[in-house]
């Protein structure tokens, strides 16, 4: 047993609402900025908070006590019972670059609409109210 | 070298990296490389199409590994009817479009052509996935096209449409997320058919609030009440072969993402009342709502949401007649609303107004795109002689199987509903008078061709329903046919 | 002040379904199973990561080989993303934006310090360098195609918010992104064509733990990385220099 899988094991109930406390927060938190905010660029911060909370749920679920990073390194080659769940960590991967792409869209978005509208108010862009 | 499902993938994949290139050599070779592409496509969903027929369905393994373990792409009757169906809309619409872009500045038309090949591409690969992540990026790749496409001219309304656009499928890809990771805690795989198979493991809650989740994400794709705020917007501010595409190929793509999670992965008790009654409420709506517009691209965009929900509850109904039919309607859909984008593009472009009252007579100026629209709207609303009245007919021979007569009388409500409202712009087009100079855009040789292939289309099929009822047949049958899915992907390779 | 209710119940809903979920889901459990007889997926990948790819990094392997078509949709969706931009923004002679250009010059003509200045410059190569060690060495350490390509774009944007003349080599980049993507395309053609899967790995796969292993793995990962530093510089480029290019 490593030191922290000891430390894990003793405040495990603590740790888990840590964490998914922590991601279930973000991802509430970022609904609320995208429901409630005037300010486009908030609305989509709000967007990136959210899918940060999710990335870091999909992240904790790949946890397994007293596992190491899923990497055979040398000396190592034979670890693979001892290793985290590398799956949603590949997946993870994958949805943040995607967030990426969809911030950054939405980014451009915003600078069309600053243009048109020379403002960023949610409120006086008419066709997006609904 | 054979043809095998990849190819629907690969071969946009090679073209919207090279045509950056390819533009530096030929100008044109942006607007032509795509027609091609998606030719190859028509080509590949004939030959795959032909195979199954003679061995069964066919499960490709990707990267070399068996199916739970890999990503697969399935092409049974059913992913092949309905990826063969989008693959021929996209050329048509290609087709279509082929001149049309002539009118965008210069360096627009490369962005153009590479985001729309890639939105069909994408809609192809959610149908033919197997995997439960993959069908999440292909999600996104349809996405972020249709996002940029929606933004792609360059008006306020566009923009505004496509971050509303963009907001909601924010949202749509965040609930997706995490209807995965539940998934991927119960059953420890990402594959569609061992998900199936081990969904009897899963606790009732954890099932529950997953396909939630999943309804929620696929339901904003697939434009179901009260997640399609965006479409209207989004239909009416992008350029038409787009708007045709969300009609004819995205939505189609985002009813077959919905229908395989409730129907192959999840076994809920009772989500079948709920797309039912969620179909019904989105189709009244968004009916009664497409009475009162004024422009001629929302009116259509709402109808268009109409017709989706009466394929929801055909779903929702669930017996092989009704799945029949909404399998038939989902085609008709398709065919009919791109022809009516399709011409009904044609009108605002001459009229230069998309607004339903100045199509006063302009029967004058374009007899036979007049023509084919006011074809398009007949057979929308189901009369006997074209396509449209089949999927409508067969549709509530299943509720009335089922004694919905509630159903009935909705279905032949709204139907009075899209009568008045079509023929108030059919009427318009060919009866009202209006004084005025003759067409300045006639429409050219390629779009006739595109558009009089879909009007022959729904009258060859009007008349002659059996071409094509024994695909649909056995489409039906290979999505109720649950455990033989399951059983030749886990086994099959 | 409707609306602020419905917006609150709903996030209540959506925070209770999620705390009742997960507090179903213990943190830490193994949920793997065993490596020799995978039942799961992750202990199908952790078996034959070493055993077959001869790959150090299991994730390396999953996103390139296992799931590598997953890694295809994901860098053409990149691919969309800078494509959606520009044609979002990019817009060449336009009187509009000419105007805006105006509104917005006296902020974006604001000289950067000489202290930025230098240490962007220092730091430039040393970044370039970094993100082509991680992704070379993708399938030994922790890092790859996407962490690399992201340093190298970071490099870049030092250079384009420290240098306002700082313009990217459009062509070169044009160039660099097709042939990095028509290069993955290409890598997993020839899987198709050579074993009949597409994205197949080769039969020979070198020891585990070396610099070259692993098969078409490093090589694949190494186009990733070119692709996604081109693409994010792209986005970057777009996103800043707002003005029209010179012709």
């Amino acid at each position: 047993m490593t030191e922290f899988q000891i430390l894990f094991e003793q405040h495990k109930d603590l740790i888990t609402i840590a964490v998914y406390g922590t991601s279930i927060a973000l991802i509430v938190i970022g609904l609320y900025a995208v429901l409630m905010k005037k300010h486009l660029i908030k609305i989509v911060i709000g967007l990136s908070i959210m899918d940060a909370g999710i990335h870091l749920l999909f992240v904790a679920i790949g946890y397994i006590s007293g596992g190491t990073a899923p990497i055979f390194s040398r000396g190592n080659e034979n670890a693979g019972a001892r290793m985290v769940d590398p799956v949603p960590q590949a997946l993870v991967l994958t949805a943040i670059v995607i967030g990426f792409a969809i911030t950054a869209l939405a980014l451009s978005l915003i600078i069309r609409l600053y243009k048109h509208h020379h403002t960023a108010n949610i409120d006086q862009l008419n066709s997006l109210k609904w | 070298m054979v043809i095998t499902p990849v190819h629907y993938i690969i071969a946009p994949l090679i073209a919207a990296f090279a045509i950056p290139l390819l533009t530096k050599i030929h100008k044109d070779a942006a607007r032509v490389v795509p027609g091609i592409v998606l030719f190859y496509n028509v080509i590949v969903s004939f030959v795959l199409m032909k195979h199954i027929r003679e061995h069964g369905m066919i499960s490709e393994v990707l990267a070399g590994w068996q199916a739970p373990w890999g990503i697969n792409l399935v092409v049974t009757p059913f992913t092949g009817y309905l990826a063969s169906m989008v693959s021929i809309l996209g050329f048509i619409i290609w087709l279509y479009g082929f001149r049309f872009k002539r009118t965008l500045k210069g360096g627009e038309i490369k962005f153009y052509e590479i985001l729309q090949m890639m939105m069909i591409a994408g809609s192809i690969g959610i149908i033919i996935t197997g995997d439960i992540f993959n069908l999440f990026v292909f999600i996104e790749i349809v996405g972020i096209s249709a996002f940029s496409l929606t933004a792609f001219y360059r008006s306020r309304d566009g923009a505004e449409a496509g971050f509303k656009y963009l907001l909601i499928g924010g949202f749509a890809s965040a609930f997706l997320l995490l209807g995965i990771i539940i998934i991927y805690t119960q059953t420890g795989s990402l594959n569609m058919a061992q998900i199936a198979e081990r969904m009897p493991d899963v606790p009732q809650q954890m099932k529950i609030i997953a396909l939630i989740f999943f309804l929620v994400a696929l339901g904003i794709e697939a434009e179901m009440f009260p997640l399609n705020g965006w479409a209207p917007d989004a239909y009416s501010q992008a350029p038409t072969p787009t708007s045709a595409t969300f009609a004819a190929v995205v939505s189609v793509a985002g009813v077959y993402a919905l229908i395989r999670v409730v129907y192959t992965m999840f076994d809920v008790e009772g989500v079948n009342n709920y797309l039912m009654i969620m179909g019904f409420v989105s189709m009244l709506i968004a009916e009664i709502a497409a009475i009162s517009q004024k422009n001629l691209k929302r009116m259509l965009a709402y109808s268009s949401m109409g017709q989706i929900g009466l394929v929801l509850i055909a779903f929702g109904i669930g017996s092989k007649l009704a799945v029949f039919g909404a399998l038939f309607l989902m085609l008709n859909h398709g065919v009919i609303k791109s022809l009516l984008f399709m011409t009904g593009s044609y009108f605002i472009y001459n009229t230069e107004d998309k607004k339903i009252k100045s199509l006063n007579g302009i029967y004058k100026k374009l007899p036979f795109v007049s023509f084919l629209f006011g074809l398009g709207a007949l057979a929308l609303i189901g009369f006997p002689p074209f396509s449209g009245f089949w999927s409508k007919f067969y549709i509530l021979m299943s509720a009335a199987d089922e004694k919905y007569i509630f159903l009935i009388i909705g279905i032949l409500l709204v139907t009075v509903i899209e009568l008045t409202y079509y023929l108030r712009v059919v009427g318009r087009i060919f009866f009202a008078k209006e004084e005025g100079e003759p067409a300045s855009h006639k429409p050219s040789v390629n779009a006739i061709i595109a558009m009089s292939s879909l009007a022959l289309f729904i009258i060859v099929i009007g008349v002659y329903p059996d071409l094509i009822m024994p695909h649909i047949q056995s489409a039906a049958e290979a999505l109720l046919d649950k455990s033989n899915y399951i059983q030749q992907i886990l086994s099959l390779n | 002040m409707f609306k602020k209710l419905i917006v609150f119940i709903l996030i209540g809903v959506i925070g209770y379904m999620l705390t009742v979920t997960f507090s179903n889901i213990p943190l830490g459990e193994n949920r793997i199973g065993s490596l020799d007889n995978p039942e799961t997926v992750s202990a199908f990948y952790l078996n034959k990561s070493p055993q077959d790819l001869k790959v150090a990094n299991t994730i390396t392997a999953i996103v390139v080989n296992f799931r590598g078509f997953d890694t295809l949709g994901e860098v053409t969706v990149l691919f969309l993303a800078a494509t959606g931009l520009a044609s979002i923004l990019y817009r060449k002679e336009d009187e509009e934006e000419e105007e805006n250009i105006k509104h917005f010059a006296h902020r974006l003509n604001l000289p950067s310090s000489s202290l930025v200045r230098t240490g962007a410059k220092i730091l430039f190569p040393l970044l370039l360098l970094l993100g082509i060690y991680v992704f070379i060495h993708g399938h030994l350490t922790p890092g790859g195609g996407f962490q690399g390509g992201a340093i190298i774009a970071t490099g870049f944007l030092l250079m384009l918010i420290s240098y306002k003349g700082f313009q990217t080599n459009h062509k070169v980049m044009v160039w660099l992104e097709s042939l990095a993507g028509l290069g993955f395309v290409g890598i997993g053609l020839y899987g198709l064509i050579a074993y009949g899967s597409f994205l197949q790995n080769t039969g020979w796969t070198g020891n585990l733990n070396d610099l070259i292993s692993g098969g078409l793995i490093p090589l694949i990962y190494i186009f990733i990385g070119i692709k996604v530093a081109t693409e994010l510089t792209n986005v970057l480029d777009i996103l800043l220099n707002i003005k029209p290019r010179k012709k």
